[in-house]
């Protein structure tokens, strides 16, 4: 009887084709002012119209509902009092958060500063005035947020992502559990 | 159906787990030695099945088996989901352990309540085919009942009907067809080949 009853669990576990796993995740970066991101099921797929919404603390920056690739996007209104934290709700429970530190928000779009003890006062090419250290330190956050995103989402993705051992691990714990019950039943009679 | 931390209201974590608490309780009893290898295979095909998901609009629906593990194990299916969605929230974090009872109480009564009404229906059936439609009925009735238990607890939370109706609608009626085959398949092959299967109590036939 348990052949006919693995081969049935074996053939429930196979029957659906194409095999994605489920569980929403949440990318979300910074690049200058604008906050963009895409929610994202463990596996593959993406939350098509699923809404969003993006808040830091109390207040609420902005809504809307994710593209067909799952993105979404907004431009900071202004200074936030904080971390950003987005969420994307499908509405059907399956909601999940990502949350944006505040040391990766609006550093290349800071406005730009006056360098301390003012601009150089000798411009050997006044055509092309030298940025001052606000701008570097601005432009180089741009870059560098630009060269990490690739890595951040592949972290993210890898993180998200299933194990073949925890699948087996899994099995193997509920059979465990199994063994222990028909042990402890044993112990009692 | 793995509904995150921070979702649901506490009454209505708390009365799901409650309720939850009481029907593996239930279902602990009433799971005699030969029973016990088949909740376990069950939970396994449960956890390993429920992870392999498809996108829908804007969430992703996977199959419960709910009716079918309703029918073979009675109200052992209570501990038995509720082992396999523990390991998923623990080891791929589907789903919040907050939300264990709603989630096991989503998944187990539908399950359990269309076992105690389809079950003996299918045991009797004289051929298979008619053992197929009943469990086709119970897997539909199944997966639509765990989703209004969900859609319930999310309202109670969260007071907003409309947008989960919608969303509900459109995901689990597709589903439903779905899971109606795979039990009406999965009966339909156990009333061929193992009637004594489909009895909670493992009656050998």
């Amino acid at each position: 009887m348990r052949v006919h009853l693995l081969i049935v669990a074996a053939l429930l576990v196979l029957l659906a084709p194409p095999a994605l796993a489920h569980s929403l995740r949440v990318f979300v970066t910074a690049e200058g002012q604008m906050v963009r991101g895409y929610g994202f099921f463990v596996g593959g797929g993406r939350p098509d119209g699923a809404a969003w919404r993006a808040e830091a603390g109390d207040v609420t920056l902005a809504t809307g509902t994710t593209d067909g690739e799952g993105a979404f996007g907004f431009v900071l209104p202004g200074p936030v009092p904080g971390d950003i934290v987005v969420t994307v709700d499908p509405g059907d429970g399956h909601a999940a958060s990502a949350t944006l530190a505040a040391d990766r928000i609006g550093g290349a779009a800071s406005p730009p500063v006056p360098a301390p003890g003012g601009g150089p006062t000798v411009h050997a090419r006044p055509a092309a005035p030298m940025p001052n250290a606000a701008e570097i330190e601005a432009a180089v956050e741009s870059a560098v947020a630009r060269q990490v995103e690739p890595l951040l989402i592949r972290i993210e993705e890898m993180d998200a992502r299933l194990r073949v051992t925890d699948l087996v691990s899994g099995g193997l714990a509920i059979f465990g559990l199994a063994g222990i019950a028909l042990w402890l039943r044993g112990r009692s009679r | 159906m793995h509904i995150p931390d921070g979702i649901l209201s506490v009454p209505v974590l708390a009365g799901g787990a409650a309720l939850a608490a009481a029907g593996v309780a239930m279902g602990l009893r009433r799971l005699d030695d030969r029973a016990i290898p088949r909740a376990a295979i069950l939970s396994a095909a449960f956890f390993a099945g429920s992870l392999i998901a498809v996108p829908i609009g804007p969430t992703s629906v996977h199959l419960v088996f709910a009716g079918l593990i309703g029918v073979m194990l009675g109200w052992a299916i209570f501990p038995a989901v509720l082992v396999a969605l523990a390991l998923q929230a623990v080891l791929f974090g589907f789903g919040g352990l907050t939300a264990l009872g709603v989630t096991t109480l989503a998944v187990a009564a539908p399950g359990a309540l269309a076992g105690a009404v389809f079950g003996p229906g299918i045991r009797r059936a004289a051929r298979p085919a008619a053992a197929m439609w009943r469990g086709a009925l119970a897997g539909a009735l199944a997966v639509l009942g765990a989703a209004a238990l969900v859609a319930v607890a999310l309202v109670l939370s969260d007071g907003h009907f409309a947008p989960v109706a919608r969303v509900m609608t459109a995901v689990y009626l597709p589903l439903a067809a779905v899971e109606a085959a795979v039990t009406a398949f999965a009966l339909g092959f156990l009333a061929r080949v193992q009637p004594g299967a489909l009895s909670p109590l493992a009656v050998r036939a």
